[in-house]
């Protein structure tokens, strides 16, 4: 998954960065709202967490722009103010949930978390598809009850497949939701990670629940468990 | 006399009426006098020819008239109103032809001198001239003779009272004319106080920021001030709300840092469990102060706002927070109220009322606003485990209390009984049907 951070006190910034790169994600981080927005339009990312008082360009007018251009990012917006103008207002603007300051950040990851889930069209807190059944908040994997143990590429590879089962996931956007800019992008690594999950999630290969499309990427062929889908 | 105009129009009408009347009444008076003063020539110049057709009788020891000598044809015809009589000492001597009526005699009367005067006899206004004279008999012995001369005063009474008539009239039409237009004039000079009125609405309902700069220069000191006034208001306003989120950014931007840190792992658990402890009371500390400022009440020119939008607006962007808790917001508005309220104040108390239902309601939450009278009345109810009355109290004054604030409870419903208080509404907590809490508050409409 990949994250955008837009907050302009750089202790914060890094607080949120720090524990968003622990969870796993690829971080852009930037402390103003013009830099924001150009991550936000030119960074194919999950979420994306605004403070409202920005310098430059308000959390709020980044937030109007890109949702004119038809962005669906999911927003999380962060307020020092707890009036529920500000709430309403960038609710309104095209945020999808908001956190006041000072917040846990448990309950920021867990919101994330949340959107990221209903982005993709889950509503509950677990994914699941088939008997492979996903809980983003501790990371863990289980197939029919049987826990699998994953490494956190491996995991995030497949947290990203399963968020978009049926779907066709290229070799890119699959590096680019994986790795932070300064990562090394080598696309061969992905091909390692696949195989690996393939082995792990079916060790006698009578299932084969990813399916490789030649110079398409890849598809997970399980049904996903969506309650509204 | 609520209005200036009806001042000025009462203060016009009793002056103008009071100076008519006067002149009238001397106008009548001069007119009388001259009138009567004609009536006395008159009957002067008809007593001199009768006194020169006088003279001795037959007998030489008495006077009479001379008719042949009269050239008063008048007094021949009883229609001309003109009467003549000759007494002696002790009786009539001699009468004119026209004289049918008998006339009291003159009493009183100064030798050789003329002395007019008005009498009524049998309802009839005559006017009499009487005059007493020496005259010599044959031996020039002196006796003292009476001519007296009446005249009908009909016409003269009809003369004056069609000049009355007249007077009176034009008086009235004057006098109306001369309202009419002084009601005009008002009208002109007072319209910039009405414009003013219709320019103080207009800023009222937030059509217009300030006055127009066409006034005359008797009023342009005030529109001037007015205007200073209001922009000094709205910068006022602007700067204190920019001052409190400078404040609150600055205060609550360090507490999450603090917060932030005291979720590491290295802190033991008690420790981090004070350090979030106070973390908390600072920031409940901060939020209810700050919001409690920030709660504009009776601004002096409230823009009136849209009272069934703006909760609308609410719980379209409630209804994205809770969009992973299967519950059901149900909104029972028909039309869209104003009411004068600060647009930030009712989102507060909006917002935190709504967000209580949907954090502790189940699955339901019923929002209803009915209009009756000058009122709204708004409904919030939940099927959740709702509250008791102990509990109600100890909730809406949490920000009054906070050294016994502990972590989790919010500050929400204090700063909702902070602004009900400050606008003086009406809020109340029930057991909703549905078995949650119900919340019912009444506003007055625009």
């Amino acid at each position: 998954m990949r994250a955008i951070v837009i907050e302009d006190d750089q202790v914060i910034n890094d607080q949120i960065v720090s524990r968003l790169k622990q969870e796993g994600f690829a971080v852009d981080a930037t402390d103003n709202g013009v830099d924001g927005l150009y991550l936000m339009q030119e960074y194919p990312s999950d979420v994306a967490i605004v403070d409202l008082g920005l310098p430059q360009m308000s959390g709020m007018e980044v937030i109007k722009k890109i949702r004119a251009e038809g962005s669906q990012l999911p927003i999380l917006v962060l307020t020092a103010r707890g009036r529920w103008q500000d709430k309403v207002e960038g609710l309104d603007a095209g945020a999808d949930d908001y956190l006041v300051k000072p917040f846990h950040q448990e309950e920021l990851m867990a919101r994330i978390r949340v959107l990221i889930r209903r982005a993709a069209g889950w509503s509950d807190s677990i994914i699941q598809c088939d008997n492979i059944v996903l809980d983003p908040a501790s990371q863990r994997v289980t197939i029919s009850d049987q826990e699998v143990e994953l490494t956190a590429y491996e995991y995030k590879v497949l947290e990203y497949l399963m968020m978009h089962a049926g779907d066709v996931v290229s070799k890119s956007v699959l590096t680019e939701h994986l790795y932070d800019d300064e990562d090394d992008r080598d696309s061969n690594v992905i091909e390692v990670f696949i195989r690996r999950l393939r082995l792990k999630l079916d060790p006698e290969q009578n299932l084969q629940p990813i399916e490789t499309l030649r110079g398409r990427g890849y598809r997970l062929n399980l049904t996903a468990a969506k309650s509204n889908a | 006399m609520r209005s200036i105009k009806s001042r000025m129009l009462f203060t016009s009408l009793v002056v103008l009426v009071g100076f008519m009347v006067l002149t009238v009444v001397a106008l009548e008076r001069a007119v009388e006098k001259r009138m009567l003063a004609t009536e006395d020539e008159k009957l002067r110049s008809l007593m001199y020819s009768i006194l020169a057709s006088v003279d001795r009788d037959a007998t030489g020891l008495s006077i009479t008239v001379s008719d042949e000598r009269l050239f008063e044809p008048a007094l021949f015809n009883s229609e001309s109103g003109l009467r003549a009589v000759l007494y002696d000492k002790d009786s009539e001597i001699w009468r004119s032809l026209s004289t049918a009526e008998s006339f009291p005699r003159a009493e009183d009367l100064q030798e050789a001198v003329l002395r007019f005067s008005q009498l009524t006899l049998n309802d009839k206004h005559w006017f009499q001239l009487a005059f007493s004279i020496l005259w010599p008999n044959v031996h020039d012995q002196l006796s003292l003779y009476e001519v007296v001369v009446w005249k009908d005063a009909s016409e003269y009474n009809r003369q004056i009272n069609s000049f009355q008539q007249t007077l009176w009239l034009w008086l009235v039409i004057t006098v109306t004319l001369l309202l009419l237009l002084m009601w005009l004039v008002m009208l002109w000079g007072l319209r910039p106080l009405k414009h003013i009125g219709e320019e103080v609405s207009a800023i009222e309902d937030g059509v217009k920021q300030r006055f127009d700069s066409s006034y005359p220069s008797e009023i342009k000191p005030l529109t001037q001030n007015l205007n200073l006034l209001l922009q000094r208001e709205q910068h006022q306003m602007e700067r204190y709300r920019n001052a409190l989120d400078d404040l609150a950014h600055s205060l609550k931007t360090p507490l999450a840092v603090i917060r932030g840190l005291s979720e590491k792992p290295v802190w033991q658990d008690e420790d981090k469990k004070v350090l979030s402890e106070q973390n908390e009371r600072m920031n409940q500390i901060v939020s209810y102060q700050l919001q409690r400022a920030a709660t504009m009440g009776g601004e002096l020119m409230a823009k009136p706002i849209e009272f069934e939008s703006l909760i609308q607006k609410t719980v379209s962007a409630l209804r994205k927070v809770y969009q992973g808790k299967a519950i059901q917001i149900e909104l029972k508005i028909e039309e869209n109220h104003l009411i004068r309220m600060d647009e930030s104040d009712l989102l507060e108390v909006l917002g935190n009322l709504i967000d209580n239902a949907c954090k502790y309601g189940r699955r339901q939450v019923i929002i209803q606003v009915k209009s009756i009278d000058e009122f709204l009345h708004l409904t919030i109810e939940d099927d959740g485990a709702g509250l008791e009355a102990s509990q109600v109290e100890t909730i809406l004054t949490r920000g009054n209390r906070l050294d016994q604030t502990q972590e989790g409870q919010g500050i929400g419903l204090a700063v909702v009984n902070e602004i009900v208080k400050v606008y003086e509404l009406d809020l109340k907590f029930s057991k909703s049907s549905l078995g949650g809490l119900k919340l019912s508050l009444t506003f007055q409409k625009s």
